[in-house]
């Protein structure tokens, strides 16, 4: 294999790597499939602060 | 989850959260200022402090007198309650150098005496009691039997469009409150609630909620949540005696009660700690 399909393939498998850590720690998939719902089974959205 | 109200007040306007907690005068505020949203119900009763460094030289509300106090927004009953306990006082709360601070704040800048005092909601009292700095000086029931600071509030359009959404929201929020004050379980229910709030909800050290729930039990009071309109009657007489209600508002105009009245009667979750489902 030559410098640079190693090169090639190292960038591939990073970016591939970083990509599924991003998409299973940053991307809250229940919200995004929530949004998806028709609005009769959507789910609401409440928002909060940690304080009483 | 957010870190201050105005990011939920944007959040709400734009329609991603169709419901929030928010502090009571910022909900009139908002619903005065023509944005369509509804108090439905209340998050809790009493549970907000003015808190002061253990050590210092504040020892008497008259204390407090030319220094800052951190508050959480100026559309806030935390500071609503340092006009009341200044007029009972005999002072202005002009005397006071009134700071916004985003909640989360407030302990740590109370400890690196960046303010002189915090007038907050649990646990951030606790916070400072816990970490040995902070003294509660007075708490907001000394002043004001019955108070209230967290509503719920929900969009018009959803409220008109998905009533039944809006009940079922309700109905849980009244059945957790009657389950956090259930006769003797209380104590139990609290310590369990301390636990999974602070993991899964607030993030949050659960022996910090413990501290809020339980140091007394009564401290945060979770019944009656019915919006009453004698109580927001004070609340909007004392926003517009301090400047931030521009007009007087009607009780019907920013509170929806069909949906409190539709949970009366309810009955507390049942759940314990382990079980895998409320019923």
């Amino acid at each position: 294999m030559t410098d640079a399909k190693r090169i090639s393939t190292l960038i591939v498998i990073w970016t591939t790597i970083i990509t599924a850590a991003h998409l299973t720690l940053n991307v809250n998939w229940k919200v995004l499939l929530n949004d998806r719902l028709p609005e009769d089974k959507r789910k609401l959205n409440v928002a909060y602060i940690p304080v009483t | 989850m957010f870190q201050g109200f105005p990011e939920i007040k944007e959040a709400l306007m734009s329609n991603k959260m169709q419901a929030a907690f928010m502090v009571a005068p910022m909900a009139v505020a908002l619903r005065a200022q023509g944005v369509p949203i509804k108090i439905v119900y209340l998050g809790h009763r009493y549970g907000s402090a003015v808190v002061v460094r253990k050590d210092g030289p504040v020892k008497t509300f008259a204390d407090l007198r030319g220094r800052t106090v951190a508050i959480p927004s100026r559309f806030s009953d935390e500071r609503l309650i340092l006009f009341k306990a200044a007029r009972d006082n005999g002072m202005s709360a002009k005397e006071l150098h009134m700071v916004e601070m985003a909640p989360p704040d407030v302990a740590g800048a109370l400890a690196a005496s960046a303010i002189d005092a915090f007038s907050m909601g649990e646990p951030y009292p606790s916070q400072a009691e816990m970490a040995g700095y902070g003294r509660v000086l007075f708490k907001a029931r000394d002043y004001w039997p019955d108070y209230i600071s967290c509503v719920l509030v929900v969009r018009q359009d959803v409220i008109d469009r998905r009533p039944d959404a809006v009940q079922l929201l309700v109905d849980g929020i009244a059945r957790s409150g009657l389950w956090l004050e259930d006769g003797a379980r209380r104590r139990a229910h609290r310590e369990h609630a301390a636990d999974f709030v602070g993991r899964y909800y607030f993030r949050q050290d659960p022996r910090l909620l413990r501290w809020a729930l339980l140091n007394p039990e009564d401290r945060v009071k979770y019944e009656p949540l019915s919006p009453r309109k004698k109580d927001f009657e004070l609340i909007v007489g004392l926003m517009r005696e301090t400047g931030v209600l521009e007009r007087d508002i009607a009780f019907e105009e920013y509170v929806d009660t069909r949906f409190a009245e539709g949970a009366n009667g309810k009955r507390p979750w049942r759940y314990e700690a382990g079980w895998t489902k409320a019923e």
